[in-house]
């Protein structure tokens, strides 16, 4: 192609953007999100209060979002990255002094109308400061060293605080996604490989420093990561989410025992029903089929973003949409891992399905970002 | 990789001739360069998401699987806990063979104190010496006021005592749930049952562990939560053997003995459905006993299992049935019995003479010594231990109980051919009731091998065969005939067609020698006799039956009555209807059928 091409590239105007946007992914992120609303009807034992019905506004509010964000062109928010990242990061060092206190975690800033997770932000903001990052900075340079410190303290700031908020979910979210966009943008191989061995080295350090006086981990956090590695030590204290979660997923068998017929939530075995542990529900009522279906839903969504990613030929464009993809599979990998005991309990929402706004908003806000890279595509 | 000068002179020399800007090359040149770079760094990144995407697509798969596993897994609920947390699952109930309850549990509680969280110590300490007499009110108060966190006060306590308990009203007293093991018969079938304790103790739970008999054997069994508390079934009837142990215990004052067994055996089956040994004990409250006090002073002691005595002339029957069974003598063979018999220096007697010679039956039926120690001549040694051996006399039972294999029969090493005459009748060998009552059911129940059990058994047994039917049937015609004309009349009991053997053996004094007023008077039967069902051993240790002119001790005075009496009310039990017609006589035709 010539140069000349690449400049009449069309990029459709004003509201003829809405034709072009990716309506395969709108219908499914709606699909994911009635999931979440039928479970949600269910746990409360047939009422759309006192969860269903503040979800349903909140994802219309986000679903509003995602199309305001959709509108906007993707290059005016690769100029916004840097600030939004600086204002995400001001927020979780707002948190640490002013937020208020939640199940035993400093993780919410309460602004009056919204309790907002600064974490939860900027797992997208930092998805933003990095894809503008590489896209700036030059493909020779990628994998040199001195063009690896900023985006590691990019990732790394971040991390710690929400590590000593104490949130282990979000901090591993965290270093996990904006490890991967380094991997798509073209780091060499041999740093992985080193951060890896350093990350087996790093969880051998954690384990070892059990019980003495530099201790690495909360004391809840090992019990979380003993409890992983044998739920039966003790089903009656903290391996009790686990055991009740398999028992759960186990019951609902191959089709479930039919909507609203679930025992092991409705009857309250399980704590955080309607809200870390709402897949449990979910695979107890429907069955393998059901959760088989929420998982393709899940694929499906990725592929789209995978697609696309694919079509765009700008560079902060396809790195942001695989950047928001990378992020609702680390949400929801991580979440069913846990909920079937393939990984300790480090409490992640289920993306879209899990009773809470905040996530939701910010999770809908991203995919306003990939529809907005979708339909401001070159083409 | 070839790269293109940015500048190429020869271009830009062209383009100046041409008057061209040559800077549209740099740029046009520049451009492309760019463009590769991007290509490639394209080609990376694509390669890159390829990577990435089988990695999700290996995190779906995982995830999938692990879904589809525990879809297809039936859910279990964890039934082991690790230590500190409450021991789950009750200890499984023992029932007799109709389903009765022998052993069950029962929810108590424990009670232990936390001084630290005592209001008041010193009244708490007086209040609960007043609930439970048998502590000492000084001791509590030193313990509570100390400096100890805590103090088990109670291991176990009633219903009462635990609201006696709460209504001091004492934070610092605390229950803890405990699972009782309750034995509802009492003293019933104590030495088979045995008994339970606790082991490790925790304030929530205590762990119940068996320490005698079936409740020792079978532990493993019965703490199994995975049996999800099935109950053993014992061979044994609660009703025979309460019926047993009350005419037993009767027979045992009447005739003044210090001790007594009985063992009631199935022929068939081996099952043992009452198994007595009295002095006996309430395995409630178990009593703690030195190891050194003597068997027959101690009732935890099974004398039906454990207790080897010399049985005497009921071992007649196993030399006479193998001298049938090999040929040497029939059933009217006439056995010289001239007394006394002296072999080397030693000489053996009968209790009355009787005359030069008897039939073979008649040495059964009038219990000669002479007469069996030469039938016992006349098989030998080796032949006579073997046979004693495949009749499991020299073993321990296998019968299902931790004291059975205590209960080691006692044989002389050298099995000279005076061991082989006195064993003939009795004196040598030692061995328990339980021992005797089998190999009993062997030789009459048509001659198989009969090995006890004390679990309930749906069939027959098909042990291997001992002696012939035929061999069998004369024996259980002669030991018939013991009761209807022998030393044991008074065994006859009306329409139950019993049969037996008696013995007295001298009992051996611990200085060496026998005693000579002391015996065991032993009683081993069946009935019926002409299709024997079930063997009934009894035994009385020291026996002394004082209503004639002069004490009498032997058998025939001393446990054949109390067996009597004790087949005329249980066989009733095991619902065996009474023959009166035993012989139809010959030619006479019933006018209607």
């Amino acid at each position: 192609m010539s140069y000349l091409e690449y400049n009449t590239k069309f990029v459709p105007t004003g509201l003829r953007k809405v034709l072009y946007l990716n309506w395969p992914l709108v219908l499914l992120l709606i699909a994911v999100a009635s999931f979440g609303f039928l479970m949600l009807y269910s746990v409360a034992g047939g009422s759309s209060t006192p969860w269903m019905a503040p979800q349903m506004k909140r994802f219309g509010v986000s679903l509003v979002v995602m199309f305001a964000v959709a509108m906007v062109p993707i290059w005016f928010w690769r100029n916004m990255a840097v600030l939004t990242y600086g204002f995400c990061l001001a927020l979780l060092i707002g948190v640490e002094f002013f937020g208020s206190v939640g199940m035993g975690a400093q993780r919410w800033i309460d602004l009056g109308f919204i309790q907002l997770q600064p974490s939860e932000m900027m797992k997208i903001a930092l998805v933003m400061v990095l894809a503008a990052y590489y896209d700036w900075l030059p493909v020779d340079r990628v994998s040199r060293p001195q063009w690896l410190v900023a985006p590691l303290v990019l990732i790394g700031l971040p991390t710690m605080l929400v590590l000593i908020q104490p949130d282990l979910g979000t901090a591993i979210m965290l270093s996990l996604g904006g490890g991967i966009i380094m991997f798509l943008a073209g780091v060499h191989w041999a740093y992985f490989g080193t951060v890896i061995l350093g990350g087996v080295g790093l969880v051998a350090t954690v384990l070892e420093s059990r019980g003495t006086t530099w201790q690495l981990l909360h004391d809840y956090q090992f019990r979380r990561i003993d409890t992983f590695l044998d739920p039966s030590s003790d089903p009656l204290g903290a391996g009790y989410h686990i055991t009740q979660a398999k028992i759960a997923l186990g019951s609902g068998g191959w089709t479930g025992k039919g909507f609203m017929q679930g025992t092991q939530s409705r009857l309250n075995f399980l704590p955080e029903k309607q809200t870390d542990f709402i897949f449990t529900t979910l695979a107890e009522e429907f069955g393998f089929v059901g959760a088989a279906t929420l998982l393709a839903l899940y694929t499906l969504i990725i592929a789209f973003c995978i697609v696309s990613a694919l079509q765009n030929k700008d560079r902060f464009a396809s790195l942001v949409t695989l950047g928001v993809a990378a992020t609702l599979f680390l949400f929801f990998a991580v979440n069913m891992s846990m909920v079937m005991g393939l990984a300790p309990v480090v409490g992640v929402p289920l993306p879209l399905v899990s009773y809470g706004g905040s996530a939701m908003l910010v999770l809908m806000g991203a995919f306003g970002l990939v529809q907005s890279a979708h339909v401001h595509r070159q083409r | 990789m070839i790269r293109t000068p940015l500048r190429p002179l020869a271009r830009i020399l062209r383009a100046r001739e041409r008057g061209e800007n040559p800077d549209a090359i740099e740029r046009e040149n520049k451009r492309m360069r760019h463009e590769e770079m991007r290509d490639r760094a394209r080609l990376q990144a694509e390669s890159r998401l390829i990577l990435l995407a089988v990695a999700f697509l290996g995190g779906f798969l995982l995830i999938g699987g692990r879904m589809a596993y525990i879809a297809t897994t039936d859910p279990v609920e964890p039934r082991a806990a690790a230590s500190g947390s409450p021991i789950i699952g009750q200890r499984a109930d023992i029932l007799d063979r109709n389903g009765r309850i022998l052993a069950t549990n029962l929810d108590t509680y424990a009670l232990y104190a936390q001084p630290q969280q005592m209001i008041d110590p010193e009244a708490a300490a007086t209040r609960l010496a007043e609930i439970f007499p048998e502590l000492d009110a000084e001791r509590l108060r030193t313990d509570f006021t100390g400096t100890r966190k805590f103090v088990w006060v109670r291991r176990q306590i009633s219903p009462e005592q635990l609201q006696a308990v709460h209504d001091i009203g004492e934070p610092g007293l605390l229950f803890g749930p405990r699972e009782a093991r309750l034995y509802p018969n009492g003293p019933i079938a104590a030495q088979v049952l045995g008994g339970a304790t606790y082991g490790r103790e925790g304030v929530d739970s205590a762990e119940v562990i068996g320490v005698a008999g079936v409740e020792r054997q079978f532990d493993a069994y019965l703490r199994d939560p995975a049996n999800q508390g099935a109950p053993l079934t014992l061979s044994l009837d609660l009703t025979v053997q309460a019926t047993a142990e009350e005419v037993l215990a009767g027979g045992m004052m009447l005739m003044n003995a210090k001790a007594a067994s009985a063992v009631l055996l199935d022929v068939h089956t081996g099952e043992v459905i009452a198994m007595v040994s009295l002095p006996d004990f309430d395995p409630n409250t178990r009593p703690a006993l030195s190891p050194e006090t003597s068997p027959d002073d101690n009732p935890l002691f099974n004398r039906a299992v454990q207790g080897v005595y010399e049985l005497g002339s009921t071992f007649k029957v196993f030399a006479v049935s193998q001298a049938l069974e090999l040929g040497l003598v029939n059933a009217d063979t006439m056995i010289d019995t001239r007394g006394p018999l002296t072999w080397g220096r030693f000489r053996i007697r009968d209790f009355h003479n009787y005359g030069a010679q008897l039939s073979v039956t008649d040495v059964v039926v009038k219990s000669s010594n002479i007469g069996t120690a030469r039938i016992a001549l006349q098989i030998g040694a080796d032949r006579q231990r073997e046979f004693l051996d495949s009749l499991g006399l020299l073993q321990p039972t296998s019968i299902e109980l931790s004291e059975a294999r205590s209960g080691r029969p006692l044989f002389p090493a050298q099995w000279s051919e005076i061991s082989t005459m006195t064993i003939g009748y009795g004196h040598g060998v030692s061995d328990s009731p339980l021992h005797l009552a089998a190999a009993y059911a062997s030789i009459v129940n048509g001659g198989t091998l009969v090995t006890p059990t004390l679990i309930r058994q749906d069939r027959a047994q098909t042990g291997p065969r001992i002696i012939s039917e035929a061999t069998s049937r004369i024996m259980r015609s002669m030991l018939r005939e013991v009761v209807q004309h022998g030393t044991a009349t008074f065994g006859d009991v009306e329409g139950y067609d019993v049969g037996g053997k008696t013995g007295t053996a001298d009992k051996p004094n611990p200085q060496g020698g026998y005693y000579d007023d002391k015996v065991i008077a032993t009683f081993a039967s069946f009935f019926p006799a002409s299709d024997p069902r079930y063997v009934l051993v009894v035994s009385l240790d020291e026996p002394v039956e004082t209503s004639g002119s002069e004490p009498r001790r032997t058998a025939g005075w001393t446990a054949v009555p109390v067996a009597a009496e004790m087949i005329r009310r249980i066989a009733p039990i095991l619902g065996m209807r009474p023959q009166i017609e035993t012989a139809e006589a010959d030619g006479v035709t019933l006018t209607s059928n």
